[in-house]
């Protein structure tokens, strides 16, 4: 399980099986990567895509993994979750723009097959309502912003304001930001207290480069 | 009122015997021939559903006639066979050679139409438990266009996109797969994913961002599939779509599992359909719906699609049953 007192680097994957598998090879060993296996990795691979990087990773980093599911559950939590905590995740996402009812399904779901569950704020305007509306608060709540929003509206940004103030309401809560793509912008997120920063687009267009990229961004983590 | 509507179930008799009553009020006095004929009219354009029915029933019975998939694979074929006579004759080959380039089986399914038609209704059939599970189903559906297959998000996410393939294969060639892949970002990828795997449709959130929608209009539009967009847990389906670039294909107004398990007092929107197709030239499906009573209020509302699953979650004996009790409703 994440400890809160240090920072994480989150690497999305969402190449295909083998080019994913030699870019989990080039990654430097350390307990502060997460490795998350993509929306469209999922639904391209299934669970057999989940349990194989579980198996690169766990070869390369001794045993140490954490693999976040990246399932995005919009309805029908509980079967989705009890698929990937078999495949071998450590957590799984649920969008927050789910009906509060499935989010509920989800964490509680997440609870029962012990792993953790993260909230995906992409397109919420008001993330700390969701989180009001909750019976349950979620382990990991995820700011994002959508890597197609990223693309084609310059002006939307990340909700940095946010972290302090979920943090500040819920104690036990750890903060990832996804959608930052430079070092510099990592840094920012670190900056204003997140606990994981989500990073994908650069190892997605520069596989050969993973290493030198994971290392660049591993020295922010320290 | 009940007569009228019975009597309209009945549509040829119900046609012919207004004719009748017309023929006799204007022999007695012409006066009251017109005034029947006004209100005939008026009361057809006042009930919305009548006048779609009489519309269906007049232009299938026209249409019908030209527009069969059988015919228009007769007459290609014809058209195929005459050209090849003429040039046996000149070329002297044989006979045997002509019929190699008739497409064996039954043609009509080889030329079924790859999108979805405005006019007509569709039972959609979303299978979301295992592959032995959907394999049972597939073999015990009646044969029929009106049907489209669903692989449900969590097939997609368990077996991934070999999922799509595998039920493709099984199906008859030919029929109508959507892939529901409820996209959320990454629109052009997942798009790709699910045109390769061979679906005819994909599914895209309408809680998504804006960007991400356009994006996955376009993306289907050019692999040539239809775009569906889910409007599961939006408020207001009819800002989305004004808000978008281009029109979807298809809108799916749809009611969450956990919703209906957990809040039995959330209904499906269905005064939305009117609302939707009103403003735009859309096929409008009702998701979220699964006892044959509630496709029949979603059809009565004017809905294009029923999507169903929870009938045909496990296969049975009645699956086959069941396939056609809905049929029935569709048409």
């Amino acid at each position: 399980m994440l400890n809160k007192r240090y920072k994480y680097l989150q690497i999305a994957f969402n190449r295909s099986f083998e080019e994913v598998r030699s870019m989990i090879n080039q990654l430097p060993t350390s307990d502060r990567i997460i490795i998350e296996a993509g929306t469209p990795f999922i639904k391209r691979y299934g669970m057999d895509g989940i349990s194989s990087i579980k198996s690169w990773w766990g070869q390369k980093n001794a045993g140490n993994t954490y693999i976040v599911a990246d399932l995005k559950v919009m309805d029908r939590g509980a079967t989705e979750v009890s698929l990937v905590a078999q495949a071998g995740a450590s957590a799984a996402t649920c969008l927050g723009l789910a009906p509060t009812e499935t989010i509920d399904e989800f964490i509680k779901n997440c609870e029962k097959a012990g792993i953790d569950s993260m909230l995906d704020m992409m397109n919420v305007k008001f993330p700390f309502e969701v989180l009001q509306k909750l019976k349950n608060i979620p382990n990991i709540v995820v700011l994002h912003r959508g890597a197609d929003e990223n693309v084609n509206n310059r002006e939307k940004i990340l909700p940095l304001d946010q972290i302090r103030r979920i943090k500040g309401a819920y104690n036990n809560i750890i903060i990832s930001v996804a959608g930052g793509e430079t070092t510099r912008e990592v840094m920012r997120t670190f900056f204003n207290d997140s606990n994981i920063a989500v990073v994908w687009r650069s190892f997605y267009e520069n596989p050969q480069n993973a290493t030198r990229l994971a290392e660049d961004f591993l020295k922010l983590t320290r | 009122m009940p007569i009228i509507q019975k009597n309209l179930k009945n549509k040829p008799s119900a046609i012919i015997a207004a004719v009748f009553i017309f023929f006799i009020l204007i022999r007695l006095n012409p006066v009251f021939g017109i005034l029947f004929l006004l209100v005939v009219i008026l009361y057809i354009k006042n009930n919305q559903r009548t006048s779609i029915d009489l519309k269906n029933y007049l232009g299938a019975t026209i249409i019908s006639k030209i527009n069969l998939p059988e015919n228009i694979a007769a007459i290609q074929n014809k058209l195929k066979i005459n050209d090849l006579v003429e040039e046996n004759e000149k070329n002297h080959l044989d006979t045997e050679d002509i019929f190699k380039f008739i497409p064996a089986g039954d043609v009509s399914q080889a030329i079924k139409q790859t999108k979805l038609e405005k006019r007509k209704k569709y039972l959609h059939i979303a299978l979301n438990n295992s592959m032995v599970e959907a394999r049972s189903i597939i073999q015990q559906l009646p044969s029929s266009d009106r049907i489209l297959i669903e692989v449900g998000t969590p097939m997609i996410k368990h077996y991934g996109t070999e999922a799509i393939e595998q039920i493709k294969s099984w199906t008859a060639p030919g029929t109508y797969i959507v892939a529901d892949n409820k996209c959320a970002d990454l629109a052009s990828r997942e798009v790709e994913m699910m045109a390769q795997a061979g679906a005819n449709a994909s599914t895209c959130l309408g809680v998504a961002p804006i960007e991400t929608i356009d994006n996955f209009i376009e993306e289907c539009k050019k692999y040539n599939m239809d775009s569906m967009i889910d409007m599961m847990n939006v408020e207001d389906s009819l800002a989305v779509l004004k808000k978008l670039k281009k029109l979807p294909d298809v809108v799916i107004l749809h009611r969450g599992v956990d919703e209906t398990e957990v809040t039995k007092g959330k209904q499906i929107p269905l005064y939305q359909i009117k609302q939707i197709k009103g403003n735009y030239s859309v096929i409008v499906a009702v998701a979220g719906g699964d006892t044959i009573k509630e496709v029949q209020s979603a059809l009565f509302n004017g809905a294009d699609i029923v999507v169903v699953w929870k009938n045909f979650y496990q296969a049975s004996g009645d699956t086959a049953q069941l396939a056609n009790d809905f049929l029935k409703e569709i048409k």
